[in-house]
């Protein structure tokens, strides 16, 4: 390669990358773009979340590129770990397979740098980590869009949960606690000492408050409101 | 025709100046037109009950003050009119600020220092009842993602009474001045206490007070 050219230049400081990634053939094309970068050095390689904390604490990289699916964790959990526990978080692009704007939205809310998907190429990859090291952030307005879109999402849900909520009586939270730890509705009736009659009678305006027709629906529809707390 | 699909806009800020910079910014666009200008949260409701069109939103600057505040009024115009868009509108407002006009009914944020163009385009999207945040960095979708979660944690949890109460006891008052505030003994202000604290996970009233100014549902501080 032209290696005159690259004594130049790696007179510029190049940004240490981590590279996150589980799948080894990937891993080590990827170490290869990034070498072949003057901008970027390779700091260290992890195929899992707790490889990365651990050489994250070992190498301190200025540079994360982390995939989303892990072997042991979600990648974002490792995105969300560093950026509390590191006293310098690193800037993070993050790679995966395939798009969703409910990811997306999560990848912004854990506070991440960027966004790549890895059928962009190596060299992309390259690129973008080499665009971070430079300050950018990797969002294209269209992603942007998409993440605030999730937040949308939140806002309803926060405004119905709040809505619902007062409906509820205490009684029939009770119920909805009781069929959440898998208790049938004889179960939960004698539990409370009421006939499966009554139990019946309060799933039905649950149903009726939560616009539910089932008890999983009901049981998913109430803790993602907040209303019980899925053990 | 094409006045028939201008956007209508009513501008309302505390600050003269805003009100009239804003305007200015938004009758130079071919497609958009201010319908009125509101200095206070009555003459806002005012102009929304008069002006009887579609394609209406209404820009809350949100330092308005008072016992009725701007959130107050994002609240009360989507309650009453719910046909009509509203945007929440700032300048240098914090994260949580933003996720409590939000929550109050906002259809998204535009901070007046954000680029003329993007603010313009922002306020016709948002109109269109797409989500929008005009200025706000992106790396704030955390922090307000996290009020509008902690708000509805408090909503869940609390009961309507309990929330009364923790938001009088956010004013300072003492137990006694609580009670006859709301017209209740104070023996049962105690115990609406007692039970906040249990709910909220928190030992003192400073604490209760902490959450639920963390979840936006008293306010410290000025919104801008």
């Amino acid at each position: 390669m032209a290696a005159p050219v690259a004594s130049v230049a790696r007179s510029v400081v190049s940004a240490r990358v981590l590279i996150v990634e589980d799948h080894p053939v990937l891993r080590s094309v990827i170490r290869v773009a990034c070498e072949a970068s003057d901008r970027l050095e390779v700091a260290g390689e992890a195929a899992t979340g707790e490889e990365a904390l651990e050489a994250y604490r070992a190498s301190a990289p200025d540079l994360i590129l982390l995939d989303l699916s892990l072997p042991d964790m979600d990648g974002l959990e490792v995105a969300r770990r560093l950026r509390r526990d590191a006293p310098q978080p690193p800037r993070i692009l993050v790679l995966t397979g395939r798009r969703e704007d409910e990811t997306l939205f999560e990848c912004v809310r854990a506070g991440v740098d960027g966004y790549i998907e890895k059928k962009a190429g190596v060299r992309s990859i390259a690129v973008g980590l080499e665009r971070l090291a430079a300050g950018e952030r990797l969002f294209t307005p269209e992603q942007e869009r998409a993440a605030i879109e999730g937040l949308g999402r939140l806002v309803r849900r926060a405004r119905e949960a709040s809505d619902v909520a007062p409906t509820i009586t205490p009684r029939e939270r009770e119920i909805l606690q009781l069929l959440s730890r898998g208790l049938t509705m004889r179960q939960a009736a004698s539990r409370l000492v009421v006939s499966t009659r009554t139990v019946e009678a309060h799933m039905a305006k649950l149903h009726r408050k939560l616009g539910t027709s089932n008890r999983v629906q009901a049981l998913a529809k109430a803790a993602d409101l907040g209303l019980i707390r899925l053990a | 025709m094409a006045s028939k699909r201008r956007l209508g806009v009513i501008v309302v800020d505390p600050l003269p100046v805003v009100r009239a910079g804003l305007s200015l910014l938004i009758e130079d666009r071919p497609d958009m037109e201010v319908l009125a200008e509101a200095g206070s949260t009555t003459e806002a409701l005012e102009a929304v009950r008069r002006i009887r069109r579609d394609g209406v939103v209404v820009l809350v600057g949100l330092g308005l003050d008072g016992e009725h505040d701007s959130f107050w009024l994002i609240r009360t115009i989507r309650d009453r009119f719910p046909g009509v868009g509203v945007l929440g509108c700032g300048a240098n407002a914090d994260p949580l600020s933003i996720s409590r006009a939000l929550f109050m009914g906002a259809d998204g944020f535009l901070d007046k220092s954000s680029d003329p163009v993007e603010f313009l385009q922002s306020l016709r999207r948002g109109a269109a009842g797409e989500m929008v945040l005009a200025g706000p960095p992106t790396e704030w979708v955390g922090a307000i993602a996290d009020g509008l979660e902690r708000r509805q944690m408090v909503e869940t949890t609390l009961t309507h009474r309990e929330r009364q109460v923790l938001e009088v006891a956010a004013e300072g008052l003492t137990a006694r001045q609580i009670a006859s505030r709301l017209g209740v003994r104070e023996r049962t202000v105690t115990t609406h206490l007692g039970r906040i604290y249990m709910k909220l996970g928190v030992g003192t009233r400073v604490a209760a007070i902490r959450v639920a100014a963390s979840a936006g549902l008293v306010s410290v501080g000025t919104p801008e």
